[in-house]
C-alpha cells in the first residue's frame, strides 16, 4: 500500500504552502490539512560558493537560497582544506543570520549606560556621530585617545583597522583574539615569528598534545579531512594519538588516547624524547645539519652548558616521567617508538600546553619532538607558510597630528618578554590603573570582553571610564549594552570579506566571503563603516583609505594574487593535483585573460589557493643568527637568567604540579565545545539545544565529574551545582563521566543557561600567567562543587 | 404522577418488583452527593482534555521513548474490567449455572458502560483525534490497532444487545407498572408482552448471543495483548500475551463485579439477592483466576529470566528490582497474594473479604498494565539509547479520574433506569428449581451425591 | 530494482554531528524548549549516539550516527492503522503527515527508536521562518516524523535527470547528512546497483547492521571501527 499521489506530492513537494500556513496551525487543533496554495510556484533558487567566517578555520561553503532567503549552508567541495565538509556550527549559520535578536538598525544610547534605552539612528547619522566625536579629540591633538578592541579578524579587515588607526594617529589596536602562544615558540626556536603549520594530510603519525583537533582547533576541518584521508587518492590515513587530560571527543576518536595529569603534557613529551635519544631513534643527520643545542655547548658568555641531550637524559627518565604524568612506562616507550618509526610524524601543540604557568617552556618541549625526528619543513611535518601575495593597501598618508599620536607609546603597560600576552586585559588594567589613561573612545569589533574576559570586572570599570564606546556588533551582547553608539555589522552571509585559512593549514588559501542574500537594511558592513568614517574625517585619513567600498578594496588585494604567477582559483581534486604537479616542476600557466575574468572566477569558485609549498628551501627551517634550529634558544636562556626562574629550559617541567588546597579539592579543566560559534554569543537554537553529543546534555551548561567523586560529594548526575573557585562561581548541571579523572572536573566554556546567564569557567581562573608570554593559565585553578 | 401515587403503586407490586424497582423511583441524598462529586471530576477531566487538545499531547508526561502512558494503561484496564460482565454472565448462562441469575444484570451493565470508557482511551491518546475517521477511510488491515477497532466494535454491539434483550421483560414490567417515564419505557420495551412465544424467542436469542459473545470477548482482550505482542519490544513480544491478557481481564472483571455487588447490596439493600453464596462462588472464581494469573505472570517472567537476552533483561530487572520494583511487587500483592490468601478460605469469601480482595485486584490489575506499558517503553531495545523516564502529568491523571468517575456515575444513573437484578430471571429461577433438581440428578451418580443445597 | 541504502563508516566518524545539524536544516526540524528537552522531547532524525566504556584513562568510545534504518522488513509500517507510514517501491520508508492520526504505534514498533512525535506544534521565531526549506513540509502538531532519506531530493534529482534526458547518477541523489559529512563517513546510494559504492561496501567484512537478529533488514549498514 502506498500513499495516493496527491498526498505524496503534499508531503514531499509543494510543502512551501505548509510553511505559509504555519501561523494558523499553531494553536487550532482541527485545522484541516493545509492544501497547496493555488498561487504556489517553485521559488527562485540561487547558490554561491563562499566562506564560513564563524571560526578561524574559514571553511569553504556553498549556499542555497530560495526567493532571496538563505535556506541551507553546505560545503564547497572546491575548497582544498574543507573539501566539501562543514561543521555543525557552519551549517547552523542560517539561524545566526535570521536570529530573532539581531539588531534592526544603528542606535544611540539615550538613557544611562547599560540601561538599555536606545534610539534608532540612520546609518549616516551614526557615522556622522562617530566621526564628529573622534574628530573632536583628534583636533585637540590627542589622536591616540582612540582605541580599537578587535577579536579574531585575520585578513583585510584587520589590515583596514590598522591602516585607519595609523592614519588617524593611534597605535592602540588591541587584539583580543586566538593567541595560543605558538608564534613565540617558533620565533625562539626557528627565528620565524609565525604560528606553525601542520601538514597533517601527509603525515603518517599525528601526536597531539591537547590540541582539540576534532573539536575547536584552528581548523577542525583540516583535521577531519586528514583523519579520513579525504583528499588522498590512495586513501592514506595517518595514525592519531591524543595526549589529553580529559576524555575529549578528539581523544575518543583518535586511534589512541593517552590520559595525562593536568599540566604534564610537556613532561610526557620529554619522556618521549628520552626514549628517542636512548634508543637512538632521533634523526641524527638532521640534528647535525640543522640544529643547535642538542649537544652540550658553550654559550655567548663563554660558559659551558648542558645541551638538550644531557638535560633530557638526566631529568626525564621514563620512570620519573611516568610518576609525574601518570602514564605507564611501557606506554611512553611504545608511543615514542611509534612516533619515531611511522615517519613522517608530527607533534601538535595545543593551547592546553601553552596556556599554563610555564606554557612557553612546555610548548618548546612539545615542539622539540618535531625537531628530534626532523619533521620540520618536510612533507607531513611542521611547515611555515608564506604571506599571501596580496596587493598592498595604499601607502598611508600621515599628517602632523597622526605623526605626533603615533609617537606616543601604546596604552597597556610593558609587554612580556615573548609574544604579546593578554593585550586586552593589559589594556583594561591600564585604563583603570591610572587616574586618566587618556582613552577617549573605544571601538569594539568582534569583541565582548564583559563576557569573554577572564576578568570582566576590570573591563566593566574600564568601560565606565571611557567616555565614548562604539560597538559594531550585530547583536546586543553584554559589552554592546554598554556602548554609546551601535553601528551593527552585516552578518557574514551578507558581506564581502576575505577568509584566509589559519596558519595551521600550510598551503595558502584565500577564501572569499560574498553576500549570499540581500543584506539587512539596518546593517552596515563594518569595513564600509570604517571607509565612511574616514571619508567623513577627510584629509589625510580619507587619502589613506581611498576605496569606494570594502568590495573594491578586496579587489585591489586580489590584483596581487592575479599577478603573483603562482596559485589558482579554487578547483576540484583533479585541478588541485594538476596544479600542484605543475608548480612542483616550476611551471605556471595563466588561466585568465584579465583581472576582471580572474576576479569573477575567483568569486564564483570561492577563493584562491596556492597548494604547492617549497620544502626544499632551507629558509623554511630557520632564520636564526646561525641559520639553525635552536633547541636551547639563547634569548630564552637569557630571559630565564634575568628572571628568578632557574636558568635552564626543560628542567622546570620535571616537577610535579601543585597539590590542591583542601577547600578547593578539584582541578578545573575548562574546554571549548566545538559548536561554539563565537566565544560569548548565545548559540544558535539548533546548537544550544544540543551543544555536544557527548555528554548528551541539552540547553544547560554542565560540569563533568567522575561518578565516584560525585558520589563521595553526595552528588549525582543531573543535580544542579555551583562550581566555586576563589575568584567566583558558576552554575551548571553535574554530569557523571567516567572519562574524567577522579581529581578533576571538566567544564565547557561559552555555554549559557536558557535565561541567558553565562556559565563561564574562564571567569573562575586563578589569574596566574606565564611570566614569559603573559598568557593566562587555564589549567591551574582549583574548585569545589556545591549543591545549587 | 404524584410521588405518593408512585409509592402506592410500588407497594402494591409483588415482592421482587417491590425491592428491585424501588431504586428507580427513590433516590437518596447520598446518591446525589456522590453523583455531583463524580460529575465534578468528569467536568474537570473534560477541561483537562480541552487543554490537551488546545495545546497538544505535550501537556501529558509522555515523551520519547515513553510514547504510551496512562491512556493506554487505562485502555487495557477498562476494557479488561469490561470482561466482567458479559463474558462471565455468558459463561454462566451457557453452563446453566443457576446462581448466576441475580448477578448477570449488574455484571453486563458494567461491561457495556465500561467499554465506552475504555474505547475512548486510545482516542484521548491520539495526536490528531480530528483525523480519527482515517482509521476507516485508510484502514490498514495489518495493524493490530485495526483488529482492535473491529473487535471492540463488535464486542460493544453484541454486549449492548446482550444486555438489552434480557432487559426486555423487565422493561415491559416497568412500562406496565407505569411508575416511571411511561413513554420512554414504552419505547424501550419495544412492544414486548411476555407472551410464551415471545419468551421462547427471547430465550433462544439469549442462548445464541451467550455463545456468540464468548469468542468475541476473548478476541477483544487477546487482540489488546497482541497490540503489544506484535512489536519486537522486550517483554511485549510474547506469545502468551493473548491468553495472559484475557486471564487478567477476567480477573479484574470478577473483581469489579464483586466490588459493585458489595456496594449495590449495601446501597439498595439487596441482601436477599446477593447472598453469601454468590460471594462464595465468585470468590472461588477469583481464586482460580488469581492462580491462573500468577501462573501466566510467573511463566512470562521465568522464560525471560531464563533466556536472559540482554535487552529483555534490562526491562526485567527494571521491573523486578529496579525503578519499577515497587509497582511490580504491589501488583503481585494485589493480583495474587491478597486475593489468594483471602479467597482460599471460605471464612473470608464473605462480602467483606471479597470487597477487600476485589479492590486489591482492581488496583493490582491497573498496576499490571502499568508494569507492562511503562518499563518496556522506557527501556529501548538498542542499549545505547538512553533509558527514558515517565511522570504522568496532572492532565493525564485528571482524565483518568474523569473516566473512572464517569463510568461509576453512569453506572449509578443506570441503576435508576433498570433493575440491577433481573426480575424475570429471578422469577424464572424459582420456577425451574424442579427441573434443575432433575438435571443435577441426571448427571450425578446414583447414590453418593447429596442433593444440591443452595443452588439457585 | 533500486534499493536506496546507506553505509556509515564508523572508522571515519568523528562524532562531529554535522550530519545531525544538516538534517535539521534540510528538514526543518524545530528545537524544543529546555523543559521539553529535559522530558526527552527533542528531535533529531539523525542522532549521533555514543557508547562509552572503561574508566579514566582507559576509556573507549564508539560513535553511531543513527538515521532511520529504512528497514526492508519494517515493523513500523505494518502496525500503522492508516498507512501514514509506508515503504515505497525503492525501499524508502516515508511518512504521510496529513494522514497520521498520531497514535505512535509505529514509534513503539520501531526497534531503533528513530521516530519523533510532535508533542506540540513546532515553534519558529518569526525571523527564523525564512530559513525553512520550502521542499520539506513543516509538520503540524500531533504527528510522527522521522528520517526520510531526504526523499524530496530524489524527486528533484529525478526531475532534473529527466529534464536533461539522462539516467539518474549516484551523486545526483545524496541526502543532506551524507553531503556534509566532513570525513565522508556517510555513503549513500543504490544497494542493488553494482556501480554504486554502497553495493560494494555492504559486502565489506567490517559491515554489520544494528540489531540484525530482529530480522528487520535495515538498509543502513555500519562498517565497524578498525580500532
Ligand atoms: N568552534 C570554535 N572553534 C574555535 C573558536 C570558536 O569560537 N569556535 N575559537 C578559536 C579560539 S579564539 C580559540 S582560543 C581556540 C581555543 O581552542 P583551544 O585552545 O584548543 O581550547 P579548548 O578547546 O578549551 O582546549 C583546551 C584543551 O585543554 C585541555 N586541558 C585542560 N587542562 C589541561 C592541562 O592541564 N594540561 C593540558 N595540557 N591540557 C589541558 C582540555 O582537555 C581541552 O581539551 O579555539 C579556536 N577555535
Ligand atoms: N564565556 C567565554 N569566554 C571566553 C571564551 C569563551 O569561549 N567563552 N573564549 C575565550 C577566548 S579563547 C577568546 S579568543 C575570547 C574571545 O572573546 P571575544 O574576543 O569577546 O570574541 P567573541 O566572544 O567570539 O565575539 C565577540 C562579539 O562579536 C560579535 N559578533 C558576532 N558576529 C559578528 C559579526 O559578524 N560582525 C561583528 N562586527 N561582530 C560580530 C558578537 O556580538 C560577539 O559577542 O574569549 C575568551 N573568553
Ligand atoms: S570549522 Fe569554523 S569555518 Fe569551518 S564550518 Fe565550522 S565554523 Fe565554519
Ligand atoms: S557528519 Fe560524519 S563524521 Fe560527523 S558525526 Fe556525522 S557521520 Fe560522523
Ligand atoms: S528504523 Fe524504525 S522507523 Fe525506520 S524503517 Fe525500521 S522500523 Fe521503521
Ligand atoms: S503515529 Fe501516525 S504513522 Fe505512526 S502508526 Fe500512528 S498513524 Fe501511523
Ligand atoms: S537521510 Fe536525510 S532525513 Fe535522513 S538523516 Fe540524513 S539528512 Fe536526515
Ligand atoms: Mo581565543
Amino acid at each position: 500500500m502506498s500513499p495516493t499521489r496527491r498526498e505524496f506530492l503534499w508531503t514531499a513537494g509543494a510543502a512551501a504552502a505548509a510553511t505559509a500556513a504555519l501561523p494558523q496551525t499553531q494553536d487550532v487543533f482541527w485545522t484541516t490539512d493545509a492544501s497547496p496554495d493555488p498561487g504556489w510556484a517553485p521559488g527562485v533558487e540561487t547558490g554561491h560558493n563562499s566562506s564560513c567566517l564563524l571560526c578561524p578555520a574559514r571553511c569553504g561553503i556553498r549556499s542555497r537560497a530560495v526567493d532571496g532567503d538563505l535556506v541551507r549552508i553546505m560545503g564547497n567541495p572546491l575548497h582544498p582544506m574543507s573539501q566539501g565538509g562543514v561543521c555543525p556550527r557552519g551549517i547552523a549559520g542560517v539561524q545566526m543570520l535570521y536570529h530573532p535578536e539581531r539588531l534592526a538598525s544603528p542606535m544611540v544610547r539615550v538613557g544611562e549606560r547599560g540601561a538599555g534605552e536606545w534610539q534608532p539612528l540612520t546609518r549616516d547619522g551614526a557615522i556622522g556621530m562617530i566621526a564628529d566625536r573622534v574628530a573632536g579629540f583628534r583636533e585637540a591633538g590627542r589622536p591616540e585617545a582612540l582605541a580599537v578592541l578587535a577579536g579574531y579578524c585575520a585578513g583585510t579587515m584587520q589590515d583596514l583597522w590598522h591602516q585607519f588607526l595609523r592614519a588617524f594617529g593611534s597605535s592602540n589596536y588591541v587584539s583580543d583574539d586566538y593567541d595560543d602562544g605558538t608564534d613565540a615558540i617558533m620565533a625562539l626556536m626557528h627565528g620565524i615569528p609565525r604560528r606553525p603549520g601542520y601538514d597533517l594530510e601527509r603525515a603518517e603519525f599525528v601526536l597531539s598534545f591537547g590540541a582539540p583537533l576534532f573539536e575547536s582547533w584552528w581548523s577542525p576541518l583540516q583535521a577531519f579531512t586528514a583523519f579520513a584521508g579525504v583528499g588522498s587518492a590512495e586513501e592514506r590515513r595517518p595514525h592519531f594519538v591524543q595526549v589529553d587530560t580529559r576524555f575529549s571527543r578528539t581523544a575518543a576518536r583518535a586511534h589512541e588516547w593517552v590520559g595525562v595529569r593536568p599540566g604534564t603534557h610537556a613532561t610526557l613529551a620529554l619522556g618521549i624524547a628520552y626514549v628517542l635519544i636512548r634508543d637512538e631513534l632521533v634523526d641524527t643527520e638532521f640534528l647535525a645539519e640543522h640544529v643547535s643545542g642538542f649537544e652540550d655547548f658553550t654559550d655567548t658568555g663563554g660558559q659551558r652548558r648542558e645541551g638538550y641531550r644531557s638535560l633530557v637524559s638526566r631529568h626525564f627518565r621514563t620512570e620519573e616521567v611516568s610518576a609525574i604524568t601518570g602514564v605507564p612506562v611501557q606506554r611512553i616507550t611504545s608511543v615514542a617508538r611509534e612516533f619515531a618509526e611511522s615517519r613522517p610524524s608530527v607533534s601538535v601543540c595545543g593551547t592546553d600546553v601553552t596556556l599554563s604557568p610555564n606554557g612557553l617552556l612546555a610548548g618548546v618541549a612539545v615542539h622539540s619532538l618535531n625537531v628530534l625526528v626532523g619533521s620540520v619543513n618536510r612533507p607531513g611535518g611542521v611547515q611555515f607558510g608564506e604571506d599571501l601575495p596580496l596587493g598592498p593597501l595604499v601607502a598611508p598618508v600621515f599628517d602632523e597630528t597622526a605623526r605626533a599620536g603615533l609617537d606616543r607609546a601604546p596604552i597597556g603597560g610593558p609587554r612580556p618578554p615573548f609574544g604579546s600576552g593578554d593585550q586586552a586585559l593589559r589594556f583594561a588594567e591600564a585604563v583603570t590603573g591610572q587616574a586618566d589613561s587618556g582613552v577617549e573612545a573605544l571601538f569594539l569589533y568582534y569583541a565582548n570582553p564583559l563576557a569573554s574576559s577572564t576578568n570582566p570586572s576590570v573591563w566593566r570599570e574600564a568601560l565606565e571610564r571611557i567616555p565614548f564606546v562604539v560597538s559594531f556588533s550585530p547583536f546586543l551582547d553584554e559589552t554592546t549594552r554598554y556602548a554609546d553608539v551601535v553601528l551593527p555589522d552585516l552578518l557574514p552571509y551578507e558581506r564581502w570579506q576575505d577568509a584566509p585559512t589559519p596558519a595551521s593549514h600550510p598551503p595558502n588559501v584565500w577564501g572569499i566571503s560574498r553576500p549570499l542574500v540581500e543584506p539587512h537594511e539596518g546593517g552596515t558592513h563594518t569595513g564600509d563603516g570604517v571607509l565612511a568614517i574616514a571619508q567623513r574625517l577627510g584629509g589625510s585619513i580619507a587619502q589613506s583609505i581611498p576605496y569606494e567600498s570594502f568590495e573594491t578594496l578586496l579587489q585591489e588585494r586580489a590584483r596581487g594574487l592575479f599577478t603573483a604567477h603562482h596559485g589558482m582559483t579554487l578547483g576540484d581534486e583533479f585541478a588541485r593535483r594538476h596544479h600542484r604537479q605543475m608548480e612542483e616542476r616550476g611551471w605556471w600557466l595563466p588561466e585568465h585573460a584579465n583581472f576582471e575574468a580572474f576576479w569573477e572566477d575567483l568569486v564564483e569558485r570561492g577563493g584562491w589557493a596556492d597548494l604547492w609549498y617549497d620544502d626544499t628551501d632551507p629558509a623554511g627551517l630557520a632564520s636564526t643568527s646561525d641559520g639553525r634550529i635552536q633547541l636551547m634558544p639563547p634569548e630564552l636562556l637569557r630571559a630565564l637568567e634575568a628572571s628568578d626562574q632557574e636558568g635552564e629550559p626543560y628542567i622546570d617541567l620535571a616537577v610535579e604540579g601543585a597539590t590542591a588546597p583542601s577547600d578547593f579539592p578539584l582541578r578545573l579543566i575548562p574546554y571549548r565545545v566545538s559548536t561554539l560559534a563565537s566565544g560569548t554569543l548565545a548559540l544558535e537554537r539548533w546548537l544550544a539545544e544540543q551543544p555536544g553529543i557527548f555528554p548528551d546534555v541539552k540547553w544547560i551548561p554542565w560540569v563533568e565529574v567522575h561518578p565516584e567523586t560525585a558520589h563521595e560529594l553526595g552528588l549525582s548526575g543531573d543535580t544542579e551545582v555551583w562550581v566555586v573557585s576563589p575568584s567566583g562561581r558558576c552554575r551548571a548541571r553535574l554530569v557523571e563521566s567516567p572519562g574524567t579523572a577522579h581529581e578533576n572536573v571538566c567544564m565547557p566554556y561559552g555555554l549559557r543557561h536558557p535565561d541567558g546567564e553565562l556559565a563561564s569557567p574562564l571567569q573562575l581562573l586563578d589569574g596566574s600567567v606565564d611570566p614569559l608570554t603573559g598568557l593566562p593559565s587555564w589549567i591551574t585553578t582549583h574548585v569545589r562543587l556545591e549543591r545549587a | 404522577m404524584r410521588r405518593d401515587e408512585v409509592m402506592a403503586k410500588l407497594a402494591s407490586m409483588p415482592p421482587d418488583e417491590r425491592v428491585l424497582l424501588r431504586p428507580l423511583v427513590e433516590t437518596s441524598r447520598g446518591f446525589y452527593v456522590t453523583a455531583v462529586a463524580l460529575g465534578a471530576v468528569v467536568l474537570w477531566g473534560t477541561f483537562a482534555y480541552y487543554l490537551q487538545i488546545r495545546y497538544g499531547l505535550g501537556r501529558t508526561g509522555l515523551n520519547r521513548p515513553e510514547y504510551w502512558g496512562i491512556y493506554i494503561i487505562c485502555f487495557v484496564f477498562f476494557i479488561g474490567i469490561s470482561h466482567a460482565g458479559t463474558l462471565i454472565s455468558a459463561i454462566l448462562r451457557v453452563s446453566q449455572a443457576e446462581w448466576r441469575r441475580s448477578i448477570t444484570r449488574s455484571a453486563e451493565l458494567i461491561t457495556v458502560l465500561v467499554i465506552g470508557f475504555g474505547a475512548i482511551q486510545p482516542i484521548l491518546d491520539l495526536g490528531r483525534p480530528d483525523r480519527l475517521l482515517n482509521v476507516i477511510f485508510h484502514a490498514q488491515m495489518r495493524s493490530p490497532l485495526l483488529w482492535d477497532v473491529i473487535s471492540i466494535g463488535l464486542y460493544f454491539t453484541s454486549c449492548t444487545i446482550y444486555l438489552y434483550i434480557p432487559l426486555l421483560p423487565d422493561l415491559a414490567v416497568i412500562r406496565d407498572s407505569g411508575i416511571k417515564a411511561p413513554r420512554l419505557y414504552r419505547f424501550l420495551a419495544a412492544g414486548y408482552r411476555d407472551t410464551p412465544v415471545q419468551r421462547a424467542r427471547l430465550e433462544r436469542v439469549i442462548g445464541f448471543l451467550a455463545i456468540a459473545v464468548i469468542p468475541i470477548a476473548i478476541s477483544v482482550h487477546t487482540i489488546i495483548g497482541w497490540i503489544f505482542a506484535m512489536t519486537l519490544r522486550p517483554m511485549w513480544h510474547s506469545t502468551i500475551f493473548g491468553p495472559y491478557f484475557v486471564v487478567g481481564a477476567i480477573h479484574s472483571g470478577i473483581a469489579a463485579i464483586l466490588v459493585a455487588m458489595v456496594v449495590l447490596r449495601r446501597a439498595y439493600r439487596l441482601e436477599q439477592y446477593f447472598k453469601p453464596v454468590h460471594f462464595d462462588y465468585l470468590g472461588r472464581m477469583m481464586l482460580v483466576m488469581s492462580l491462573l494469573w500468577f501462573y501466566f505472570t510467573f511463566a512470562e517472567h521465568l522464560t525471560v529470566f531464563y533466556g536472559a537476552e540482554p535487552a529483555e533483561m534490562r526491562t526485567f530487572w527494571a521491573k523486578v528490582t529496579g525503578k519499577y520494583a515497587v509497582s511490580f511487587w504491589a501488583m503481585n500483592l494485589g493480583c495474587f497474594f491478597i486475593p489468594f490468601v483471602l479467597m482460599a478460605r471460605r471464612a473470608t469469601r464473605t462480602p467483606k473479604g471479597t470487597l477487600i480482595a476485589g479492590i486489591a485486584v482492581v488496583i493490582g490489575m491497573w498496576l499490571e498494565r502499568y508494569n507492562i506499558v511503562v518499563p518496556t517503553s522506557v527501556n529501548p531495545i538498542w542499549e545505547i539509547e538512553a533509558v527514558g523516564r515517565y511522570l504522568p502529568s496532572w492532565i493525564e491523571i485528571s482524565i483518568m479520574s474523569a473516566a473512572a468517575s464517569g463510568f461509576i456515575l453512569l453506572y449509578m444513573i443506570s441503576t435508576k433506569f433498570v433493575p440491577i437484578v433481573s426480575i424475570w430471571e429471578i422469577k424464572e429461577g424459582r420456577d425451574v428449581v424442579e427441573e434443575v433438581t432433575r438435571r443435577v440428578a441426571r448427571y450425578s451418580s446414583a447414590h453418593d451425591t447429596p442433593m444440591p443445597q443452595e443452588d439457585g | 530494482m533500486t534499493r536506496w541504502g546507506m553505509v556509515i563508516d564508523l572508522d571515519r566518524c568523528t562524532g562531529c554531528a554535522a550530519c545531525e545539524v544538516a538534517c535539521k536544516s534540510e528538514n526543518n526540524i524545530a528545537t524544543v524548549s529546555p523543559g521539553q528537552a529535559d522530558m526527552g522531547r527533542a528531535m533529531s532524525w539523525m542522532k549521533v549516539m555514543t557508547e562509552v566504556e572503561g574508566e579514566f584513562p582507559e576509556n573507549t568510545m564508539q560513535f553511531f550516527p543513527r538515521p532511520c534504518m529504512h528497514c526492508d522488513n519494517p515493523p513500523c509500517i505494518r502496525v500503522c492503522p492508516v498507512v501514514a507510514t509506508y515503504k515505497d517501491e525503492e525501499g524508502i520508508v516515508g511518512q504521510i503527515y496529513p494522514r497520521c492520526i498520531g497514535c505512535r504505534y509505529c514509534a513503539n514498533a520501531c526497534p531503533y527508536t528513530v521516530k519523533y512525535f510532535n508533542w506540540y506544534g513546532p515553534e519558529w521565531a518569526e525571523s527564523e521562518r525564512r530559513h525553512l526549506n520550502p521542499d520539506v513540509s513543516v509538520r503540524p502538531k500531533g504527528v510522527i516524523e522521522k528520517c526520510t532519506f531526504c526523499h524530496h531530493r530524489l524527486q528533484k534529482a529525478r526531475e532534473d535527470a529527466r529534464a536533461e534526458e539522462r539516467e539518474l547518477r549516484e551523486d545526483d541523489y545524496q541526502p543532506a547528512c551524507a553531503e556534509v559529512c566532513p570525513t565522508g563517513a556517510i555513503i549513500f546510494g543504490d544497494l542493488d546497483d553494482p556501480n554504486h559504492r554502497v553495493a560494494e561496501l555492504k559486502e565489506d567484512p567490517r559491515a554489520m547492521r544494528l540489531l540484525e537478529d530482529l530480522g528487520t533488514q535495515p538498509k543502513v549498514y555500519y562498517l565497524r571501527s578498525r580500532q
